[in-house]
């Protein structure tokens, strides 16, 4: 649809092929360089998907500390809300200039780019009673931290879906852009080598597998939430929120 | 069982006015108690007071003899990740399995145990919270409007099996229903709206004490009613 709305515009105003490229040109790429431009989305994918795991192990350990109402619990907290005003991309250059164009650097970015959202909202979660599900616990003496935190896990089990997807966007975005800006492989270098050369049509290229792998990831991470939703709940919604 | 309070003061962080101010009570159990009052008259707090989850600003309170205060509200539920009947397996001491056996029969929740409990109806809930603190170790029980969703005979008849399987138990039961508490209760306790600064004082009813297998004249019933009410209205200035 996007690449219709492109053409619409190239016809109405009549832009050269220089500007945007015509469909059969952009076809021709793809298929002389669609095996490379896939592999190369992989590739990006896997860091991706990698720094976004990684983001969520670490923003789960964080977290866990950063409930607590004790004086590292507090300074995490104040941490994590400082740093994640920061603009983790505007860092990118200096990461790369310390640990190279490889992929610790891609690894390391995808990770940042998505670890702050995740700790702040696993912060709320673990930080905040359920009271109507722990008073019994709590006034019969059998509450632990485990029981607290399965409990409120349970509870928000929508939220943290939702923050987990949102964050996976972030993650890929996050690597394109480093990869964009200093890497030496994935499907932002690709896009970086096409802009020097003025190729709108490999960028286009590009383009269209990024949002059709980003697709496939989201949807596969939405299914793994839907089914952990059915396990745990017997639906695919907190039976909560149903009317 | 034997509960003082003395010179309590709370008021809620923020709030303009306290809930309490100087106020005096004491009840000595076993038996089974109401706490009445108007909406807002402090009827909760008192509860949670005594219960331990708030601490009192000013006074104390003086429980010699119970060593377990539970309270409950009518808002808790169990975690849902569990059946009704796994959970309260889980909750439920080894010696108390045949009492939980005798209330679930009681309640007619026997059916009900294979389900979760975000799919019971409101009464069925209540029945169950309930169900599962009355198989906990306590000496007083504080039950904050636990049956207000359940219907008015199966209400009753819990409340009457209440007394007979717990005689020496003491238990304060928070109600806005003043026929159930006239009916029930050994004593009603009332608060009287208005916690302006002064001495709040919390007016005493005898209630009729309706044990299993009695009928209560509905005379004696509507009086003491009208009792209730009455002092519930009247300022806590005043006496009925």
């Amino acid at each position: 649809m996007a690449l219709g709305l492109l053409w619409g515009v190239k016809i109405i105003y009549g832009f050269s092929d220089y500007l945007i490229p015509q469909p059969l040109e952009v076809l021709q790429v793809a298929d002389q360089n669609g095996l490379l431009y896939v592999k190369a989305v992989l590739n990006t994918l896997a860091v991706a998907i990698a720094g976004h795991m990684v983001a969520i192990v670490l923003a789960t350990v964080v977290g866990l500390v950063g409930r607590l109402n004790t004086w590292p619990g507090n300074f995490t907290r104040t941490a994590a809300y400082n740093l994640q005003a920061y603009p983790i991309v505007a860092v990118a250059p200096i990461i790369f200039l310390f640990l190279g164009d490889g992929l610790a650097s891609r690894l390391l970015i995808a990770a940042m780019i998505c670890y702050f959202p995740l700790l702040l909202n696993f912060i709320g979660i673990f930080a905040k009673p359920v009271e109507e599900v722990e008073h019994f616990f709590r006034i019969t003496g059998r509450i632990n931290w485990r029981l607290e935190l399965s409990i409120r896990t349970f509870e928000n089990l929508d939220k943290i879906t939702t923050v987990i997807v949102g964050s996976g966007t972030m993650a890929l975005v996050g690597t394109i852009i480093a990869e964009f800006l200093a890497a030496t492989d994935g499907i932002g270098y690709i896009i970086r080598k096409a802009l020097y050369q003025s190729n709108l049509a490999k960028i286009l290229v590009a383009l269209f597998l990024i949002g059709l792998c980003s697709s496939l990831y989201l949807s596969f991470i939405e299914t793994i939430g839907g089914w952990i939703k059915m396990r745990l709940y017997g639906t695919r919604s907190s039976p909560y929120d149903q009317v | 069982m034997y509960i003082a309070c003395r010179n309590l003061h709370y008021t809620y962080p923020g709030a303009n006015s306290p809930v309490f101010s100087n106020l005096d009570w004491s009840i000595e159990g076993p038996g089974f108690f109401a706490l009445f009052g108007l909406s807002g008259t402090g009827k909760s707090t008192l509860a949670r007071l005594i219960s331990g989850e708030l601490s009192p600003m000013q006074g104390d309170i003086d429980c010699p003899n119970a060593r377990r205060v539970l309270y409950t509200h009518n808002a808790e539920r169990i975690p849902g990740w569990n059946t009704v009947g796994a959970h309260l397996r889980s909750v439920t001491p080894a010696s108390k399995a045949s009492l939980l056996t005798t209330i679930l029969k009681d309640y007619g929740m026997e059916a009900h145990l294979e389900n979760r409990f975000s799919g019971l109806s409101m009464g069925q809930k209540n029945r169950i919270n309930l169900a599962r603190y009355l198989v906990q170790e306590f000496d007083l029980l504080i039950a904050d409007e636990v049956l207000a969703n359940v219907d008015e005979p199966t209400r009753n008849h819990i409340l009457e099996r209440l007394k007979t399987l717990f005689p020496q138990k003491t238990f304060i039961y928070i109600s806005h229903n003043a026929l159930e508490v006239a009916r029930f209760s050994q004593t009603i306790h009332v608060l009287p709206h208005g916690s302006t600064v002064g001495t709040n004082r919390i007016h005493r009813i005898t209630g009729l004490d309706q044990q299993e297998g009695m009928e209560t004249p509905e005379e004696l019933v509507q009086e003491r009613v009208y009792a209730i009410l009455k002092s519930a209205a009247s300022t806590s200035e005043s006496r009925p």
